[in-house]
């Protein structure tokens, strides 16, 4: 266990800038996550640190020893890939303890800790077994016990719950989660779900277009999110903008006059974030159209038209509005967001 | 294309089918039955689709008239040094050359992938005056050296390099977080997934070594060294006429054990060339 | 977050890329050297002998500079050997790529014991060259089998490698039967290739068997075939034993092709000049027709991956 620390790390193919400057300091036993959309470098960055890919500038450090000139083996790090790279030639008793084989491990010590990793794993009865015989999940386990069978510094993750069904999904999610809990081991993990990384990390790392966006808990980024890409990208359905000007008596966008908290400005133009779970009705509210409505079972998600814009909302109650007709909202203007033109956060 | 087909049309697909394989298969059932003939027979009218009386003799002849098993034995063992030694070079480089950054490598596969376009052929000249440079005319070496590390291997490398290609980048990776070098990565991952392509490397480079014509009668001159095609091609009488039907005993050891193996292994033959990577 | 950097230290020189690399160059290395002392030496020496003239057994080694490319295009033989090459490895090709692909789809078909179709069909590959070679040339001799069996139908065969228009069809056709396996493989495997759904939509498009052959099958397999064809037509320029077996060059030169006419001159007349001069020209024709069909491809492959 070690803390993981990213010093202005940057990365050009060429002339080409994937990276400009990443800092991020993770600490001994944390479970960070990287999300962001596909090709904002979360992946490229996970690789730099398993090393994987060379650094072009700054600084890696694990443990407080810098890497960067380091190969992969040489890291103590273990790292589970998205398609799992499970060697199909060898059984998952082989596969899971190939590391230790090449690291000097007697072979009564080695099928220990295989023994131990897959008793954690519930593997044990598949260990003779080849990967083309496995189940997706069972694949996944497996790929999981190749990298703690080790006992590494740090666990790296590259999106690898992303081949899986959506419940297997779930169910993984947890055992990952249980795992680090039970292991305490530092662990990065690279993902493009937003929801992966709410219910997973103890940190989320928002990348976008090289750069990080936001770190913090993720409820925090749920709270106040710090500019407009992470107040769209956090949350599910994503937060409504809608663009207009601050006045004494409220949020006027065109004709339609929305409430704000009691301290907010009361100049300047800015666009109000607020996401569809707080919009609430209410017979004093605005006036909005429906469009369509889409029944869950436990909620109902709506979407409206305010005005000129489109919008979504969540209602915990069941709606029987038809599309056509018209339905009252309000914001709950305690969970509002307000962002400035430059897209930063106005508090 | 796969439709279910009528009765009728099954039938005379395999009729059609029938009638196509005469001339592959024909030739050497027929090379095979006449090899036991005796030689008034071989040119009896209507040819004999099985002999009407037996004659080995001409086995025994075959070694008599030349020294055959030595010539068998230079055909074997020059095949299995070329097969092993293609093997190694090509899957080497085609491994480099998929899956190893280094500088100029596009340029030196463009090079390298010479070796298509000038066939041994076009070099076969001043070929013979390096292997006469080196005292080498009428030894097994130019057969052995030029295919394992000439024209002849490139062929080779581009199927390995193709399959490399198409390896997953993540295994590679997982076997350096592991803990591997590129010596290891390359001896215990890639090389044991290649075994479809090395199959067919191997079964490609022996029946080419096997099949050496031009090269021997270049290279070779006496009839201990001889290699199996040049050999078939000298049995003849004091006058030069051709003794058919030891010719055809000697044609039959040549073919019949390639042809036995390829049957009880038709379906690795088939499918590693159907695998080789150039499906385009 | 950001703490002042720490002062770089100095990388070591064998850093991961450059220890990668070095492991590349030793990989390729015996290839590497191979290909430059067995292709590229004896390709220069081949020129620089091509500016001599060389007889062998006279032991003369005179630097003469073009006149063998003069007598090259004032060669009395030189017409009839392009010819003889042209029309061996045209029929090949066309006669090769239409019998491989007529196979593929036939193996292509369900039909119970269709395995036993492909072994037989493919079954030639394996057989020694030089021995399926001496079977054809005893069936194709006058007295042989070939014109037994037509006899008995009534027709008199003529002397196949003995008339100059027969022995150029026997040597083609006993060199198609030998090798088509190998490309009937290949365009099977491209067959197989293409996605069952395809030709689904094309059924529901309303596409009969023959349509979808020409507006699915042959493009998606159009790769395949350039590929196979570069490779057939090269192949066709080596071929040596077979001529060497059945007509020796003959009847006249009729079946003298480029490699035969080269062996001929260097190794049984000892002109090593002259047959130098004779290997450039092999090497220009296969380099042009490879540049042309590799040009060729953005027409004729109407897909690509």
């Amino acid at each position: 266990m070690a803390p993981v620390t990213l010093k202005s790390v940057t990365k050009s193919y060429g002339a080409t800038s994937v990276l400009h400057g990443i800092d991020i300091d993770i600490t001994d036993g944390e479970f960070v996550v990287l999300v962001g959309p596909s090709g904002c470098g979360k992946s490229t960055l996970l690789r730099m640190i398993a090393g994987l890919e060379t650094i072009t500038g700054g600084a890696i450090e694990i443990g407080g020893r810098v890497v960067n000139d380091l190969e992969p083996k040489d890291r103590d790090i273990a790292m589970v890939f998205q398609n799992y790279a499970l060697y199909p030639h060898m059984t998952v008793a082989t596969n899971m303890g190939f590391s230790l084989e090449h690291r000097g491990g007697s072979k009564a010590e080695i099928a220990e800790r295989v023994q131990w990793a897959a008793g954690i794993l519930g593997l044990t009865h598949l260990l003779d077994r080849y990967p083309r015989q496995l189940s997706g999940g069972q694949r996944q386990r497996v790929a999981m016990g190749r990298a703690i069978v080790r006992n590494p510094q740090v666990f790296l993750f590259d999106e690898p719950l992303s081949n899986l069904d959506a419940k297997l999904r779930v169910v993984m999610r947890g055992e990952i989660k249980g795992l680090h809990q039970r292991l305490g081991v530092t662990t990065v993990y690279v993902t493009h779900d937003q929801v992966e990384a709410m219910t997973m990390a103890d940190r989320i790392v928002v990348m976008n277009g090289g750069r990080v966006e936001q770190v913090g808990a993720p409820l925090d980024l749920y709270d106040r999110p710090a500019n407009l890409f992470v107040a769209g990208f956090i949350g599910s359905p994503s937060m409504n903008f809608i663009e207009g000007e601050l006045t004494p008596a409220g949020f006027k966008a065109g004709n339609i006059t929305l409430p704000l908290p009691p301290n907010a400005p009361t100049s300047g133009k800015a666009t109000y974030g607020v996401r569809p779970e707080h919009l609430m009705l209410a017979d004093d509210g605005v006036e909005a159209a429906v469009r369509l409505v889409e029944p869950m079972g436990s909620e109902t998600q709506v979407a409206l038209s305010l005005g000129e814009q489109s919008i979504s909302a969540v209602f915990r109650e069941r709606i029987k509005a038809q599309p056509g007709t018209t339905i009252r909202i309000r914001p709950d203007a305690n969970a509002i967001h307000l962002f400035d033109a430059t897209g930063t956060r106005i508090d | 294309m796969k439709t279910d087909l009528s009765p009728r049309m099954k039938t005379a697909l395999y009729g059609l089918m029938c009638v196509l394989l005469i001339p592959f298969v024909f030739p050497t059932w027929w090379m095979i039955t006449s090899s036991v003939k005796p030689i008034s027979d071989i040119f009896a009218f209507p040819p004999d689709l099985w002999p009407r009386r037996f004659d080995f003799s001409t086995y025994a002849q075959v070694f008599e008239l030349q020294p055959f098993a030595r010539q068998y034995w230079n055909s074997a063992y020059i095949a299995a040094l070329v097969t092993a030694g293609t093997m190694v070079i090509s899957s080497m480089a085609g491994y480099a050359f998929a899956r190893i950054k280094f500088p100029f490598s596009n340029a030196i596969f463009m090079v390298v992938l010479l070796g298509l376009l000038i066939p041994s052929e076009v070099t076969i000249v001043p070929l013979f005056q390096i292997f006469l440079g080196w005292g080498m005319i009428n030894t097994h070496w130019p057969l052995i050296l030029v295919p394992i590390f000439g024209a002849p291997s490139v062929f080779a490398t581009f199927v390995m390099r193709q399959f490399f290609i198409a390896l997953p980048n993540e295994l590679e990776e997982a076997a350096r977080v592991d803990g591997l070098g590129r010596f290891k990565i390359f001896w215990t991952i890639a090389l044991p997934l290649a075994k479809p392509a090395l199959g067919a490397v191997a079964i490609f480079t022996f029946l080419h070594s096997w099949n050496l014509y031009l090269e021997p009668i270049v290279f070779l001159s006496s009839t201990q060294m001889f290699t199996l095609p040049q050999a078939l091609t000298h049995f003849t009488d004091a006058y030069g006429g051709a003794m058919w039907n030891i010719q055809l005993a000697a044609a039959t050891m040549t073919a019949v054990p390639v042809l036995l193996v390829f049957i009880v292994a038709q379906k690795q033959f088939v499918e590693g060339l159907a695998h080789t990577g150039l499906k385009g | 977050m950001s703490q002042p950097l720490q002062a770089p230290q100095k990388p070591p020189f064998w850093t991961i890329a450059r220890r990668d690399a070095a492991a590349g160059y030793i990989f390729i290395a015996p290839q590497l050297i191979g290909i430059i002392t067995f292709v590229l030496v004896p390709l220069g020496l081949v020129f620089w002998y091509s500016l001599h003239e060389w007889n062998v057994l006279a032991a003369s080694f005179n630097f003469v500079g073009a006149a063998n490319y003069q007598m090259l295009l004032a060669d009395p033989n030189l017409p009839s050997v392009l010819l003889a090459s042209a029309i061996f490895s045209a029929g090949l090709v066309i006669l090769n790529m239409t019998l491989a692909l007529l196979l593929a789809v036939l193996l292509d078909q369900k039909l119970k014991g269709i395995v036993v179709f492909r072994t037989l069909f493919f079954s030639p590959v394996v057989v020694s060259l030089v021995a399926w070679t001496i079977v054809w040339s005893f069936l194709l001799q006058n007295n042989g089998g070939i014109n037994g069996l037509l006899s008995t139908l009534g027709i008199e065969g003529p002397n196949w490698l003995r008339t100059p228009t027969t022995a150029m069809i026997s040597v083609v056709v006993v060199q198609v039967f030998k090798n088509v396996g190998l490309n009937m493989i290949l365009f099977l495997a491209a067959l197989q290739g293409v996605p069952k759904e395809l030709y689904e939509a094309a059924r529901v498009d309303g596409a009969g068997a023959f349509k979808q052959f020409r507006r699915i099958t042959l493009p998606l397999i159009s790769p395949t075939i350039l590929l196979t064809s570069i490779i057939t037509i090269v192949g066709s320029l080596q071929v040596f034993a077979q001529i060497a077996v059945l007509t020796q060059g003959g009847p006249g030169m009729t079946t003298t092709v480029l490699v035969y006419y080269l062996y001929q001159q260097a190794f049984q007349f000892h002109f090593f000049g002259y047959g130098s001069t004779l290997s450039i020209l092999l090497f220009v024709i296969v380099a042009v027709l490879t540049f042309v069909q590799w040009q060729l491809r953005k027409r004729i492959v109407f897909y690509e991956n």
